[in-house]
């Protein structure tokens, strides 16, 4: 029997690839270890115009354990400028760490982070940005984030 | 250490379990009741008067463990719950009956908001495993004791099987949310809690410890009987109170399985002959 990972993300892939949420496109996903998603936000919001690219990070315990997620941050792209985001990509959101269920999925973590971005008020880096990203380990589910904001 | 405020036991409980959580097993080969005596030996009198009372008076011998990684109940429930349909006289109607159990709650799932993608792979595994107890798997084995420990100490079978009873007990209090409603906090803070932050916030995620409403919703879905024995280090006579969850008349489900509760933590009780 193929893994509990690889069974469910076949079933993910298959449906992103029937019907993608609108403002989120599967750009890559040609295995079960790695995928990239474009995100953009919809409407009128800080970010019109803008698009990121988000990498998920699949261990063999997904869904029971969170995908690691991050936007990528290369010669061609950046991350938001957004209080929970540091400019190195990483995401301080509950959902990706302690408030992160197997209910969740793929889709399911790029329609929030599409939201956080639509409510966001201010485009700042979050406070110690660059302290964090100076020290911030490779894999952002080591990092142990304080969620100020329940919201996401 | 009876001066201890109760916040103070369950942290250190916490303690305890978290620096050993790591290199317990999910759950393990059952150990003399004897073996958690001596762990308590020098630290406190009163625990030892409890655990001699389940010895002597309540006739326990061993203790079932379970890794202390929040998902304990969960753990210890399925495992003694799938143990008792193996070790059942009347075992093919009772696994006829528990796979239609687990299957007609699927209409609660769905009821409850669960998409099928989501619940479909645990709910295969634990079918799975209930059906090997008198199916045999490609492999040409039906399920014994041995095989139950190991596919329980397999994370992956083991997760998706706590999974699946965690997507359940929010399903059961979610969709029947009057006779919930009123006993949910915050477990954290203390604070009032929606249904839904309740449910998807400490049940339906790993690691969350399950308390009364929890229980109480899974034994209602999975129809059980259980007791749980309150191991708490708090008790003028050196008794513990046993408190049953009852769903099933007591002569429809006698002996039924006995969970061991420490502050923070699930363990299975038993008796062996």
């Amino acid at each position: 029997m193929a893994s509990i990972s690889s069974r469910r993300l076949s079933k993910e892939l298959k449906e992103l690839n029937t019907e993608c949420p609108a403002g989120i496109k599967l750009v890559e996903a040609s295995n079960f270890d790695k995928w990239i998603l474009g995100i953009e936000v919809l409407g009128d919001s800080l970010y019109k115009g803008e698009s990121f690219l988000l990498k998920f990070t699949f261990d063999p315990g997904y869904p029971i354990s969170a995908p690691a997620v991050q936007f990528v941050v290369d010669s061609e792209h950046e991350a938001p400028l957004h209080p929970h985001v540091y400019s190195n990509g990483h995401i301080c959101a509950s959902i990706l760490g302690d408030a992160w269920s197997p209910v969740l999925s793929v889709s399911a973590v790029c329609i929030t982070l599409q939201s956080m971005l639509a409510s966001c008020k201010k485009k700042e880096r979050p406070e110690g940005n660059d302290r964090y990203v100076r020290f911030a380990p490779e894999n952002p589910k080591k990092t142990k984030f304080l969620y100020d904001d329940d919201t996401v | 250490m009876a001066d201890l405020t109760p916040l103070e036991l369950h942290q250190m409980t916490q303690d305890l379990l978290h620096n050993s959580a790591s290199d317990r097993p999910l759950i393990s080969d059952s150990a003399l009741l004897s073996v958690l005596r001596e762990e308590y030996e020098r630290g406190s009198g009163s625990f030892v008067q409890q655990i001699d009372f389940l010895s002597n008076i309540r006739g326990f011998t061993h203790i079932r463990r379970t890794r202390g990684d929040g998902d304990c109940f969960y753990r210890s429930l399925a495992f003694a719950w799938i143990s008792r349909l193996l070790h059942s006289k009347n075992q093919t109607l009772d696994v006829a009956k528990a796979i239609s159990l687990l299957d007609s709650t699927l209409p609660t799932l769905e009821a409850a908001g669960f998409e099928k993608m989501v619940y479909e792979d645990f709910h295969d595994v634990i079918v799975s495993i209930v059906r090997q107890i008198v199916v045999p798997e490609p492999s040409g084995a039906t399920l014994s004791p041995a095989l139950l420990l190991e596919a329980f100490q397999d994370a992956e079978v083991s997760n998706c099987i706590v999974v699946f009873l965690r997507f359940l007990t929010s399903a059961t209090i979610k969709t029947d949310p009057d006779s919930y409603l009123p006993y949910l906090f915050d477990p954290e803070t203390g604070d009032d809690i929606s249904l839904t932050d309740f449910c998807n916030r400490h049940v339906e995620a790993c690691g969350k410890e399950a308390d009364n409403v929890q229980i109480s919703a899974l034994t209602r879905a999975l129809k059980l009987n259980i007791e749980i024995a309150y191991l708490d280090g708090h008790s003028a006579d050196g008794s513990v109170n046993f408190v049953p969850f009852q769903n099933l008349p007591e002569s429809d489900m006698p002996n039924p399985p006995i969970l061991l509760y420490r502050p923070g933590h699930y363990d299975i009780l038993e008796k062996q002959p």
